[in-house]
Order: C-alpha cells, then structure tokens, then sequence
C-alpha cells in the first residue's frame, strides 16, 4: 500500500486480489446483501485510491481497509435511509456451495439458516464484532484499533454478542 | 475460543466458522479494473492539466507583444527600482543602531570640545598644551574653538604653548578664518621665535596677504636681526 501511497496505482491491483475476497465476506456479512456487497467493495478500493495519502504505514493494511469498509457501510446506509442489515431476497441455500454427502448437506443448510438468522438479528454493534473476530479472523488488538477502543472493551463486546447470539439463536430453534 | 464460553457459545462459534459465504462475482474483479483505469486517467489528467496551465501561463507571460512595449519598459523600471530601493535600503536595525553610534559620537565630540576649552584656561602651561593637541581629535572645529586657540595663539604666556598651537592651526589652515588669524598674529607677536614659525607657517601656506603684515612689522625698531633677515626672505618668497 505504501507504494501505492508513493504513486505506483498499479499495485492496487496486487491489493485487490489479495483483500477483496476477505472485504467481500465482511460486507456480505454486514449488510446481507450480495449485490451491494459488490458495489461497496468497489467503493472501498475507490476510497482506498483516493485517501492513499492517509495511509500511515504504522498498522496493518487490512485494519485500514476494514476502518475504511465501516465507513462505506455506515454512509451508504444513511444514504439509502434504512438500516445496515437487510437479509438478501435470494434464498440462502441458493447461495451457499453445496456439500457432497446429501443427509449431512440438509443438517448443515438447516443449522446454517438458523444461525444466519440468528446473526442478522442481531444487534449491529454485536454483529460487527463476531464478524471481525471469527469470519476477518481479526484479533481483539487489530479490532479495537478499527473500532477506535481498548482492546478489553472488544473482549467484553464479543462476550455479550455470544450470549446474545445464543439466546436469539435458542429461540430460533425452539 | 475463549474459555469462558458455555458449551452452545463454543459449538455456536464452531458453525460460525462453517457458514459459507457466496463467492462475489467475476464482474466485481473486471468493474475494479475498469475502475482503476479510470482513476488512473484522471489522475494523469489532474497531473497534465495543472502543467499545462502553468506552461500556458509561463508562454503568455513571456510572449514578446510590440503593442505592450510601454508596459514592458515600465515593468523593467518598476521592477529595477524595487530591486535598487530594497538593495540599497539599510536594515532598519542596522540603521537604527548607525543612528545610535552617531549620536554617541557627537555627544563624545562635545564633551571633548567642552574639556578642551576649559583645558585651555587652565593655568598648568602643560594642562593647556594637552589641551591643544586634543584639537587633533575633534572631527569638526567649530568658530568657539578656533577663537579659544587663536586667543591662545596671540596671549598665552607660554611660548611652547603659543609653538604647538600655531602647529595646531597650521592644521587647521583650510578655515579662512584660521588662515586671517595667522596673518593677524603676525603684529601681536613680540617673541622672535613666534616671528619665525609664522614666517615659516606663512610661506608654507602661501599666504600672499601676510607679505603686508611682514612690511609692517620690517618697521618695528627692535626687531631682531635674525628674525629681519628671515621676514625679508619670506616676502620675498611670497611676492
């Protein structure tokens, strides 16, 4: 990114082929939406582009890249008037690779659905965390950095999504 | 996994890991391409366009027009006598402190002045005699001064101070009114040793109008012979 910042553009598209699959799955994840998703990840290498210069070099890039991503949600959301999350029209199941074992496939799908459910109703704050910790794999450090807080307020946030994606997750089932 | 998770966190949190996500399309990789390009191109063209106005601005300024050639003349002359007015204009401290050492200098031009002249009357002949030489450090002798040292020239009752005063007026020669001092003094000396150095100062200022002050003075009775002998000498240098 640091060459990309010193004018070589063309190591953007090094970039993106590294990051746009992760940036992708954090924005599938946040809005729910295949399509938008697909918008955003555009208008976040755009941005990427366009802010290169408040790149500092001193964190790592996909902690910038996901700072970034936030933002793009959150304006597009006010943009559009409506909330961030908004559950894809396309049912799931069509969307999701399918496995091989036919019985597994079925439990796997049903299971998945509930917890799609679950997450989608989940609070956003809450949401947002659990996708950066266990889809972006991120650590609590890297997160708190995106989020602009401590690290220990993050653990405690992913806490609570836990127990608040189980209860939500419970009554789903039940 | 954290461990303080219950057992349906854990397993929630494994399923979390499992759920898939749809591949984004191929259309996102060629729409960041085209994006790209684009953002390259109008960066290229941010880039030529500010150079191309600077050049265009830079060629318009310098194009020789025959029309302007009033305008060019007084642009070179505004612009010269700037230059000269800022070159040539003292840095105000420098100036400020010039002006200081200035006044430093007159008020110590003064005060030696004063001391000289009240030297001058002192009744100590080697007081007086400093006195004089102090006239040799004075940048500017004023009408007050050359008046205190003629006084002294022609009535002081020491003949080595009347001696090293003359030198000092000697020095002072260019003021008319030093030379007219000279040539007054000529009568009021009585002392043969004055008649002599002002015979001597006369002819080494070449001051014709003494040759009559020296006739004059031919007609004194006890003049001496020696002194005759050395007037004589002088008139006839000077006529």
């Amino acid at each position: 990114m640091l060459k990309v910042k010193a004018g070589d553009l063309d190591k953007m598209g090094l970039l993106f082929e590294r990051y746009h699959k992760p940036l992708f799955g954090f924005l599938y994840h946040t809005t729910g939406q295949v399509a938008q998703s697909e918008d955003l990840v555009q208008t976040v290498f755009y941005r990427m582009l366009k802010y290169r210069h408040t790149f500092s070099g001193e964190g790592e890039f996909r902690t910038w890249m996901f700072h970034l991503a936030r933002n793009v949600v959150n304006d597009a959301a006010k943009k559009n008037n409506r909330v961030v999350y908004e559950a894809d029209i396309t049912p799931r199941s069509e969307r999701t690779i399918s496995t091989p074992a036919a019985d597994v496939q079925l439990e796997t799908k049903q299971e998945s659905e509930v917890l799609h459910q679950a997450l989608a109703k989940l609070s956003p704050d809450h949401r947002e965390v659990l996708i950066l910790s266990r889809f972006q794999e991120l650590s609590y450090q890297e997160i708190a950095e995106i989020l602009k807080t401590s690290e220990g307020n993050i653990k405690v946030k992913v806490h609570r999504a836990m127990k608040e994606l189980k209860g939500i997750f419970l009554k789903e089932t039940h | 996994m954290d461990e303080q998770f219950d057992d349906i966190e854990k397993t929630l949190w494994e399923q979390m890991g499992k759920l898939r996500v749809p591949e984004p399309s191929k259309d996102v990789k060629i729409r960041f391409h085209a994006m790209l390009d684009t953002f390259k191109a109008e960066e290229e063209a941010k880039k030529e366009g500010i150079f191309q106005i600077l050049l265009e601005r830079f060629k318009t300024l310098f194009a020789y027009k025959p029309a302007y050639n009033w305008a060019y003349a007084m642009i070179l002359i505004v612009i010269s006598s700037g230059a000269g007015y800022f070159i040539g204009k003292p840095n105000s401290e420098v100036a400020a402190n010039s002006n200081e050492v200035k006044r430093l200098s007159s008020e110590v031009q003064d005060m030696k002045q004063m001391m000289m002249l009240s030297m001058l009357e002192n009744p100590v002949a080697t007081e007086r005699l400093k006195a004089v030489s102090y006239t040799q450090e004075l940048n500017n002798v004023d009408d007050q001064v050359i008046d205190a040292l003629l006084t002294t020239l022609n009535f002081d009752q020491n003949e080595n101070v009347r001696l090293v005063t003359l030198e000092a007026l000697i020095q002072l020669a260019e003021n008319p009114k030093v030379r007219e001092g000279l040539v007054q003094s000529l009568l009021t000396q009585e002392s043969p040793l004055m008649q002599v150095a002002l015979a001597d100062a006369m002819v080494k200022l070449q001051e014709k109008r003494s040759v009559k002050q020296f006739k004059e003075l031919l007609r004194k009775e006890n003049l001496n012979d020696a002194v005759k002998g050395k007037i004589e000498k002088t008139i006839l240098v000077l006529s």
